[in-house]
Order: structure tokens, then sequence, then C-alpha cells
């Protein structure tokens, strides 16, 4: 255990003795929380990195070792190409995200009035709601006879042979409609504390609606942006559900060889590879934003001295 | 995977958390000498004429949002199969859901399986944010650490991992392993929502209690659990949601008989889609929209702010 040291949030008065005394009370406080932690998660996680190491019998039965051979089966081009897949519909689904989540936060932010809170909780309810069904009911709405492709050739943009089920515009359409709540929410946090001055400087300068956005609104929002988009890769790059249902054999995802593993194939050692490949990938990812982030404020303390 | 908030590692003061417009009222600011062009100044001032293209683009982006929950309502509804064509009104896949016994099965092991993980979660989890917050060691920056990881991977990793240690352990997996595992998510969610709200307690009414001749526990039951209670209220009746629609855990811990409705659900849609889960759809979303709107609505009940803060974790 470390020494106690006094915590200044909780001063006891001088008549009632160290505070290491109630520091104790706090640290027990911890105790249930972080065993049930470590016992159900860290060792989970372990288990997993270990497995990764692993083989399997001829019966298929996964065997602890310590080689590499898994991760010399993801070189196969066949693995490299769905992780490829993953990675580019992951950061579609962003860039999609962040251009539709943009206006829709800037007007409910700018010009949401009384009805901000309103609108932000029209949009954040249903994503609490049932995923599946939700999925579910997005497949109809863009399945081949749905509504809208039914809308879409009416006004000629689509003819009969369109498809968006089944194709991988159908599986990032899916991840969009999944998980772009969680680039409206920092965004619109984002440009709730912009000072709007800014825009009005940007105006008053005789910046049109364009160069002021670009100039002024994007910079000052970069961090919400930048936010939003390590929130929404990361549950789209595991996301299994989204190919299964939008799209074809050919659209699979990282996440549905890692489910096939487990359940279909009984390859837990090499699904467990996987997982450990996509962790590694993410953990890439974070540690780039993470960087960008600690960049973005120290040249913030730059700009404010 | 079933959508948990995005949470924000980062515990943030409290002047930050309390969402006051501030200053920044638009429009009228004093002191902006008539420099802009006066041809700009209809209606309101500050950010300038309406955009109207984002205003197009989030009117599109609200009618699809509700497109898909509306279409699996209204055919829950039909009197035909087809999910493309609209008969009558009809309640037939309704009646089908309450004769199903297995549907039934199910949806009475997803409410066990919610409940346990809420009143689970909500132990370990205030108890675990007191924790964090209160005593500074090495320990609590490590449990703190460690539960973020929930939240910062996707949930196919942490289902794969518990499946794993349950079967490798030699656990059958049941509807108790759901329960375990649902808990260790939720044990996170809770703690990161409550670490805030305890960080943003006033220390001095504690203070007061002990100054009074209260023990530390004392003060504990007395003046911090009381005044946390509408945050535990809130993210008890949110985890129960989130557990309740929760499917890819679920998925990977859960046995083969019952399973959890969204499990069931998964299959069902997978191989052809029976009408029926149009029904269950409907009821799903209905009652975790409830309970969402609940959650958001118990700090109100309480005489303070309500907000949007739960689910963003701010």
């Amino acid at each position: 255990m470390a020494p106690h040291t006094p915590d200044p949030r909780t001063r006891t008065s001088a008549k009632r003795g160290p505070s290491a005394r109630s520091n104790l009370l706090w640290t027990w406080l911890m105790v249930p929380g972080t065993l049930w932690m470590a016992t159900f998660l860290l060792a989970s996680l372990l288990l997993v990195a270990t497995l990764a190491l692993g083989t399997t019998d001829p019966l298929g039965n996964p065997q602890f070792g310590l080689n590499f051979q898994n991760f010399a089966a993801l070189a196969d081009p066949a693995y490299r190409a769905v992780l490829l897949r993953s990675l580019g519909y992951a950061l579609l689904t962003c860039l999609i995200s962040l251009v539709v989540a943009y206006p829709v936060a800037y007007v409910i932010a700018l010009h949401g009035g009384r009805f901000k809170n309103l609108l932000i909780a029209a949009i954040v309810v249903p994503f609490f709601a049932n995923y599946l069904v939700r999925m579910y009911g997005w497949s109809v709405v863009l399945s081949d006879d749905g509504p809208l492709l039914k809308a879409l050739r009416g006004i000629g943009i689509a003819d009969g042979d369109t498809r968006i089920l089944q194709t991988g515009a159908g599986v990032v359409a899916g991840l969009v409609y999944g998980f772009i709540v969680f680039m409206i929410i920092p965004l619109y946090a984002a440009l709730e504390r912009m000072d709007v001055s800014l825009i009005e400087a940007g105006r008053d300068l005789y910046g049109g609606p364009l160069r002021t956005f670009l100039h002024v609104t994007l910079p000052a929002t970069r961090q919400g942006a930048a936010a939003g988009c390590v929130l929404v890769f990361l549950p789209a790059m595991g996301d299994f559900v989204s190919a299964q249902l939008m799209g074809g054999p050919d659209q699979i995802m990282i996440g549905n060889l890692i489910q096939d593993k487990f359940f279909q194939g009984q390859n837990w050692p090499l699904g467990s590879a996987l997982t450990m490949l996509m962790m590694a990938v993410l953990f890439l990812g974070m540690l780039g934003y993470l960087r960008r982030a600690r960049k973005d404020e120290a040249d913030h303390a730059e700009a404010a001295r | 995977m079933t959508l948990r908030p995005a949470l924000r590692p980062k515990p943030r003061p409290a002047a930050e958390t309390a969402r006051t417009p501030g200053p920044r009222k638009h429009g009228t600011r004093p002191g902006t000498g008539g420099r802009s062009r006066p041809a700009r100044r209809r209606g309101r001032r500050g950010t300038g004429r309406k955009p109207r293209l984002a205003i197009a683009v989030t009117a599109a982006f609200f009618a699809l949002l509700y497109l898909p929950i509306g279409v699996v309502v209204l055919f829950s509804f039909n009197s035909q199969k087809s999910l493309t064509v609209f008969k009558d009104f009809s309640l037939r896949w309704y009646e089908a859901f309450l004769r199903d016994d297995h549907l039934l099965a199910s949806l009475d092991m997803s409410l066990r399986v919610s409940l346990v993980a809420m009143a689970g979660s909500l132990v370990l989890g205030v108890t675990l944010a007191l924790g964090l917050v209160r005593c500074r060691s090495r320990l609590g920056s490590l449990a703190g650490l460690i539960m973020l990881i929930p939240l910062i991977t996707p949930e196919i990793v942490t289902g794969v991992a518990a499946m794993l240690l349950f079967k490798g352990v030699g656990i059958t997996l049941s509807t108790t392993t759901v329960m375990l595992a649902e808990i260790t998510f939720s044990i996170s969610y809770v703690t990161v929502v409550l670490r805030s709200r305890i960080a943003a307690l006033n220390p001095e009414t504690e203070e007061a209690a002990m100054d009074l001749g209260a023990t530390r526990r004392q003060t504990l039951r007395l003046v911090t659990l009381p005044a946390l209670l509408p945050s535990i209220l809130a993210s008890g009746v949110l985890v129960f949601a989130l557990v309740f629609d929760d499917f890819v855990l679920a998925y990977f811990t859960t046995g083969v008989d019952p399973q959890p409705l969204s499990v069931r659900i998964y299959s069902a849609i997978r191989f052809g889609v029976q009408p029926t889960i149009n029904a269950v759809g409907t009821l799903m979303l209905a009652g975790s929209i409830a309970l969402i709107v609940l959650a958001l609505f118990i700090p109100r009940l309480f005489g303070r702010r309500g907000g949007l803060d739960l689910l963003s974790g701010k």
C-alpha cells in the first residue's frame, strides 16, 4: 500500500486525529469492486492474450503454449483483406458520421433555442433503445423494396437494380446508424462551449458562411470532432451485427471472423489472436488520438501565453 | 453491440459540469457598435443567417433516425406477414408473442439478468466510486484504469474474454454467467457516472457533520449517500435498460436455453423474420425508452436539474 497522504478533499478537523484513519474506510470501500474487476475483467483479458499464443489439438481443444503460429496465420492475405476492410469501413463510418453530425449538432447548439435539450434527448433516447431492433428496422428501411429505395427510384436517383443491402454501402450505413450518436454528443458539447462571438467576428470580417465555418467553427471544435471519431471508431471496428445484417459474405469484418472462430470454427486460439490484433489496431489509433490531444493542449497553452 | 453511453474518462471540475448557457446569449451583446453589415441584420444576430443547408440535413437526419423505429412499430400491428405492405391493424403478433413459451422464457431471463446486474453493479460501483474519489492510493489509480477498459474496447473483446474465462474454469454457460458478465460491464458505467458526481459534492456538508460529532461511517450513511441518491437511482435505472438491451456480451456468455431476449431476436432476424419479432421489438423499444426518460427525470423528482449528462457521462 502507498503511504497515506492527507487528502485535501477529506480534511478532518484537527480534533479528529490523522486523516489516515478515515482513509482506511475509503480503501476498504474500494476492495470489493476492485477484486471483482480484477477477477472478471483483468483475468479474462489476460486469458485471451495467453491463449492467443496457444494451439489447438487435433480435436479442436485449445492448448496453452508459447508459439506465434496464430499470429503467423494472420499474415494470410484473406485475413489481411478482412482487417483492411474493417479499417476502411470504420474510417468511412467516422467520416460520414462527422459530415452528418456537424450540421445536426451545429443547428441544435446554435439555433436550437429553447428546444436544445429536447432535440438532443430526441437523438440520444432512441440510441439507447435496443441496438438489434434498431438495426433490424434499418435493414427493413434499406431493403430492396423498402421505403428508401422506393423513394430514390421515385425521384429517379436509383433504378431497379440498385441495392443497398448485401453491399459494402449497406454495412457502412448500418454502422453509421448504429454509432453516429457518439459523434453528435461530443460535437454538440464543443459547439455549445464555443464562443459565438467568434462567428460574429468572422462575419464582421466579411467571411462567408463557408469560410467562417472552415476558419472559425472547425478549429474551435476540433477536439470534439476528434473525440467523436474515437468514440465511433472503437465500436464500429468491433461490430459484427451490421456486416451480418446489411452485408453479404464478401463484406465480413474482423468482428465476424472473431465470432466465427469462437462459435462455428471452434479455433479459440486463432480467435484470441484475432482479438489481440484488433486491440492492437485500436490501441494504435487511441495512442495517435491521445498524442494529438496532448499536442493540441500544448498549443493552446502556447497560444494563451 | 448494445450501445453503452460514451463516457469520458476525465472527471471534470464541477464548474464545467453545470450546463449553464453562460454569458453567451445569442444576439444581444452590448457594445457591438454598428460595424456589421446591416443587410445581414434580420432577426437574430449572432450567428448570422439561418444555415438552411444544415437545417435541411438535420431534418433529414431526424427522419432517417426515426424511420426504422417507425417501421418496426408499424408492422408489429400489421395483419399480414409482409414487411412492405400494411394491410389492417391487428394485434395478432402480440398474441403470438404471448403464446410463445420460448420467447416468454427469454423475457423472464432478461428481466432477471437486468435486475441482478443492476443490484450488483450498484453495490460494487457505488463503493468503488466513493473509494476512488476519496482515497488517493496506487491501488486506487490502478482500479480506476481497469475500470475504463470496458468503455474503451469494443464489446466483442470483453464478450470473448468473459466466455473464455468461464469455459476455461470449466463453468457451463448459463443465466448465471450472463449475470456475472453484465455486472462486470455495468460496474464500469456506474463508477464513471458516480465518480464525477461524488467529485462535485460540496465537502462542507460532510465536514459539518463530522464537526458535529458524526463518525466517518455515520457521515457516509446520513449525508453522503442521501446526497448521491438521485444519481444512484438514475444510473441504476439506466443500467437496467442497458443490460436488458445488451446483445454482444449476452451472446457470448449465454447458455443454450434459455437465452436472453436480445439473443433470441438476433437468431430470429438472421434466419428469416417472423413478424412476432416486430411485436417483441416494439415492446422492448417502448420499455427501454420509458426507462431512459425515467432516468433523465429522476434528478428532477429530487428537485435538481435532470440532465443528459447521465448519458454522456459528463
